[in-house]
């Protein structure tokens, strides 16, 4: 069993080192004695004739895959970057789009009056989501007792805000604010903040999950 | 002739159709590497990380100073600038030497967060925004620890991109 394989083998590699060699032979001794098996000279041209354009062809067709195989590579290699998965700027829409709903929902969900902070909370449950909400209603019972205790007003406008990093369905902003404080009879202070946000796409609506402050 | 190759042998018909299926597979291949090539959405995302990395670095070289290294520091100032505001600095900086050399200060600055805002590829201007955090060490008493946010405008020249205008982002009472 084993020889009879070995034997096949070798014959395979022969015949294929025989058609490699061909162009060659022919080209340089085309008189050559010809090889034991082959006694017919018409026969002998014929299979010639014939394995000259399979062999030029398979090169061809494997060069050819071979060429559309590396340059997809290449353009693939060209295309999906880092820089080319962030979207921000790159889709303007989207960018405008995220950063818009961004700066709403800051200057909703940190401006309260004493008179509104059950507004505050609710715009607060909607627009804000996970570990963004928790630290959110930590800190927010203080300021609702504090705002009705001192009559102290806050309003916050976004200044700036900009986008890092955008995919699909999440986004990092960095966005400056100020934040106006107001106490009944008392001067107006303002101060500055620069929150970095995250926030995630969801049916649709941009949702602020994670809040740090700089 | 290809009828008659067919009809001979079914080989030769595929080997055709291979050879064209190559030669379309190789196309498409070429095709896809050039428009990746010439694809204005990936140069202009990785433009503007390009940007970002150049904008938050000259923000920092702009809000670190030793007295003891002004030179090193200052060059790095006109290196990071360019146009009116790289002008502004070599005009002004016998004037700061003597400033800082009295004061004696060391600032050195930590870049928290960046965004480019806007960027015109063609145009070769940028803007970006940073919060950074700078501490001024004086000779006498304790470090003084501050966040700042800064708006810059980047201008492209042919040693990258640079800043040519930087200022603290409007605030209500920068003052206080």
């Amino acid at each position: 069993m084993n020889t009879d394989v070995e034997e096949n083998e070798d014959t395979a590699t022969a015949k294929a080192a025989d058609e490699k060699a061909e162009p060659a032979l022919e080209a340089a001794k085309e008189p050559a004695p010809e090889p034991p098996e082959q006694t017919d000279d018409d026969d002998n041209g014929a299979r010639r004739e014939r394995r000259w354009p399979r062999v030029l062809a398979g090169v061809l067709v494997v060069a050819l895959l071979a060429a559309g195989a590396v340059m997809y590579a290449a353009g693939r290699q060209l295309r999906d970057t880092p820089a080319t998965s962030n979207r921000a700027l790159t889709d303007s829409a989207a960018t405008a789009q995220v950063a818009g709903e961004v700066t709403n929902a800051l200057g909703k969900v940190f401006s309260y009056s004493p008179d509104g902070t059950d507004a505050t909370k609710a715009s607060a449950q909607k627009l804000l989501a996970g570990k963004a909400l928790q630290q959110y209603a930590a800190l927010f019972g203080q300021v609702e007792k504090q705002s009705a205790d001192q009559k102290l007003t806050l309003t916050t406008h976004v200044v700036r805000a900009g986008v890092t990093r955008l995919t699909p369905d999440s986004a990092h902003l960095l966005v400056l604010l100020d934040q106006v404080y107001e106490r009944k009879g008392r001067a107006a202070s303002k101060a500055a903040a620069q929150l970095s946000v995250t926030a995630r796409l969801r049916e649709g609506r941009w949702t602020i999950v994670e809040i740090t402050s700089r | 002739m290809a009828r008659v190759a067919m009809t001979r042998n079914p080989l030769v018909a595929a080997a055709i159709v291979l050879t064209v299926a190559a030669t379309g597979a190789a196309g498409w291949g070429g095709v896809s590497r050039y428009q990746a090539g010439h694809d204005s959405s990936a140069a202009y995302a990785q433009t503007r990380d390009d940007v970002l990395a150049a904008g938050e670095q000259a923000v920092q070289n702009m809000n670190t100073l030793d007295h003891a290294q002004l030179d090193k520091g200052l060059d790095s100032w006109e290196d990071s600038t360019t146009g009116d505001l790289h002008q502004q600095l070599v005009d002004g900086r016998d004037g700061f030497v003597k400033q800082i050399q009295e004061a004696k200060t060391v600032s050195t600055a930590k870049v928290l967060a960046g965004s480019v805002t806007e960027l015109d590829d063609r145009a070769g201007k940028a803007g970006v925004m940073v919060a950074l955090r700078v501490t001024v060490t004086a000779p006498k008493g304790k470090p003084a620890v501050k966040e700042s946010r800064m708006l810059g405008q980047l201008t492209r020249t042919p040693d990258g991109w640079k800043l040519s205008a930087l200022g603290q982002a409007p605030v209500g009472n920068t003052a206080g």
